[in-house]
């Protein structure tokens, strides 16, 4: 009887690698920064081990240089919070707006080819994000592609600023992150009974009635998974926005970063990054819960 | 029951699916007329193409040669949503994300239909089909057969003229299928609309139909009642495919009117049908069909065959007693247990009589 109850004792050690891993690479680092988050910045960057506020302070705070207590509030990095936000919601809704077509071409095609526009889809995901996001850049400057074509056809007179500016950054993003709406949404398409659709055209729907009424309700799941796949490394997105927004247009990955280099204040980057993880966790609790809600409310 | 009026006409329709040489030719020159009121049924073997005529039917293929009327009126070209018609999916296809009551109601939802009376038909439907308790289910709450009723609740609601059925009772076991054959042909007295049914069981065909249409390899065969699908099959694949069937190959002796003088194996003549249209000459080999109960078993030289008993085999109601013809055709015959009858020997010489009109001769 002794010697079950004894081997049963030690069988949590057969979790052991999976608690390292969950504790050293998930929970650590976070702790590192939230820890960070409450020290006093190095003069060389790095942290002085002294516990101080004044990180979490700046991240909404400003003092006035001569009189630091003049303060007012940081109107600054609301504003690349509202725009993290805003083009990062906009990023989704254009990746559901071009996702949807695409992955309903691709689930509607024969069996047998379905795999080669899949594999069409994840093609960009094997190049570097630097080159296809410079090849945006190549696409969309003042004397690139779209603005030299635009002029040779008469249809505008001078280029087009579309580079630097917050539409550039929504247009790479949107193209950088759109495979992983396309991707969901086709799971979820794949999985769609066609009868289902047939048996709409059947009861009198019209095509907008069957898309509306049968086929988006049905594949709402893929559309969920997709905008949270989508909308989480858009509002922390740093490339994109570093080379399309040229340093002009500031995303709350860029702030971060700002903050680790040549800011020296890594207390403040380090409050930072746990706010922007903070804005992550409660959009997508809002998120879910309106869903449940709509869900619960149909039932009624 | 029917009124004689055309409710579906079908000319020289043909459906092909691809295109040039390697298309599939699914419907060959069908023309069929389904009269207005009437349970008509599309019997045949998977693959025989009544599926797809359904399909064409109901406007989710559209016919590439011919005329589809239905009261009257050219649909061929039309959408599914533009026809009087509805369907009952195979597998039911129930809207998974509405309620039991959304379903039935849908149709007439997107017919623009006043909340009212949506309420209103969609409570007459869900009384009619017995399921006024689970109008707040979802389809996935619900058992099978239940879904089937839900299924033919959500095609009736918006009262159409002709009810499309694909196999509808083929999901369901054998018990459920009886009761839901009862309550279909119910559904089609209190409605009124036209039935066309789809199915591969021939039993179901005959207890159910007002008409039949045997089809295969994309053709109708044959259109009758029950009793004439039965009883006078025009060919061999109709006759195999309804009900069991001895076949016989014969040598014509003569033609008179409808039917042929027949020599037997063993050389008794015997007269049998002709389907329309075939005249044999005589000294023609032609197949004749006799249906297991029309033979009887009678005294070693009487009768119009002679055969030799190789088993028998019980079945409660009746019981089959396998023979051997002169010139080794195999012959069944179904005997009721009426009495207390002997089961022959087997290896025992018996005779066969035959009833009057037993033998149908049918086409290859």
């Amino acid at each position: 009887m002794a010697e079950p109850r004894e081997s049963h004792r030690w069988k949590w050690l057969l979790c052991a690698p999976a608690l390292t891993i969950l504790v050293l690479a998930a929970s650590g680092p976070l702790l590192i920064v939230l820890v960070y988050s409450f020290l006093t910045p190095g003069n060389m960057g790095g942290v002085i081990w002294q516990f101080s506020t004044e990180g979490w302070f700046r991240v909404f705070f400003r003092r006035d240089i001569f009189d630091p207590d003049d303060i007012t509030l940081n109107s600054a990095h609301l504003a690349v919070f509202w725009r993290s936000i805003w083009l990062s919601l906009q990023t989704t809704v254009l990746c559901a707006i071009l996702g949807f077509p695409t992955a309903w071409f691709i689930a509607t095609r024969p069996a047998n080819t379905r795999t080669i526009w899949l594999f069409l889809i994840t093609i960009p995901f094997w190049t570097n994000l630097l080159i296809r996001t410079f090849a945006i850049q190549e696409l969309i400057r003042n004397s690139g592609t779209i603005n030299t074509v635009l002029l040779w056809a008469g249809v505008i007179d001078a280029p087009i600023q579309m580079l630097f500016t917050e539409f550039a950054i929504l247009i790479g993003m949107a193209y950088v992150f759109l495979p992983l709406m396309v991707l969901p949404l086709y799971a979820a398409m794949d999985k769609l009974d066609f009868r289902l659709v047939e048996a709409g055209y059947d009861l009198y729907a019209s095509r907008l009635q069957v898309l509306r009424h049968v086929i988006l309700p049905l594949v709402k799941p893929g559309f969920i998974a997709g905008s949270i796949l989508v909308f989480i490394p858009s509002i922390g997105a740093y490339v994109t926005p570093r080379v399309l927004g040229g340093g002009r247009t500031l995303m709350l990955g860029n702030l971060i970063d700002l903050q680790f280099g040549q800011g020296r204040n890594w207390p403040l980057g380090a409050a930072l990054a746990i706010t922007l993880l903070v804005i992550v966790v409660a959009a997508l609790m809002f998120y879910l819960r309106t869903l449940n809600r709509d869900e619960g409310g149909r039932h009624g | 029951m029917s009124t004689g009026t055309a409710e579906i006409e079908i000319t020289s329709l043909s459906k092909v699916f691809g295109a040039g040489a390697s298309g599939f030719r699914a419907l060959s020159d069908i023309d069929l007329t389904i009269r207005q009121g009437e349970f008509f049924t599309l019997l045949g073997p998977s693959g025989c193409g009544k599926t797809t005529l359904l399909r064409v039917i109901a406007g989710f293929e559209q016919p590439t040669e011919g005329s589809l009327r239905i009261n009257g009126k050219e649909v061929a070209g039309e959408g599914p949503n533009s026809r009087p018609v509805n369907t009952v999916f195979q597998n039911y296809a129930l809207f998974p994300h509405m309620s039991v009551a959304q379903n039935i109601g849908f149709g007439l939802k997107m017919l623009g239909r006043a909340r009212s009376e949506i309420d209103a038909t969609v409570a007459e439907m869900l009384k009619l089909v017995q399921m006024e308790a689970m109008a707040e289910r979802k389809p996935a709450e619900i058992s099978g057969g239940q879904q089937q009723r839900v299924a033919l609740a959500r095609a009736l609601a918006p009262r159409p003229r002709v009810l499309l059925l694909d196999e509808p009772l083929s999901a369901l076991d054998l018990k459920l299928r009886k009761g839901m054959q009862t309550e279909l042909k119910r559904l089609q007295g209190e409605t009124g609309i036209t039935f066309v049914f789809v199915t591969h069981d021939q039993e179901e065909a005959l207890t159910m139909s007002d008409r039949i249409a045997v089809m295969s390899a994309g053709r109708i065969l044959q259109t009758g009642s029950p009793h004439q699908i039965y009883h006078t099959p025009r060919e061999r694949f109709v006759a195999d495919f309804i009900g069991d069937t001895n076949f016989l190959q014969v040598e014509v002796a003569g033609v008179d009117g409808d039917g042929a003088q027949v020599k037997l194996p063993g050389g008794a003549v015997h007269r049998a049908r002709l389907p329309q249209g075939m005249r044999p000459d005589t000294g023609a080999r032609v197949t004749v069909v006799i249906r297991p109960e029309q033979a009887q078993l009678v005294a070693p030289g009487q009768g119009a065959l002679a055969a030799q008993v190789e088993k028998s085999v019980f079945f409660g109601t009746d019981t089959h007693v396998h023979l051997r013809l002169p010139g080794d055709a195999p012959f069944i015959l179904r005997r009721q247990n009426t009495g207390a009858l002997a089961e022959p020997d087997p290896g025992s010489t018996v005779g066969l009589a035959l009833a009057e009109g037993a033998l149908q001769v049918v086409g290859d």
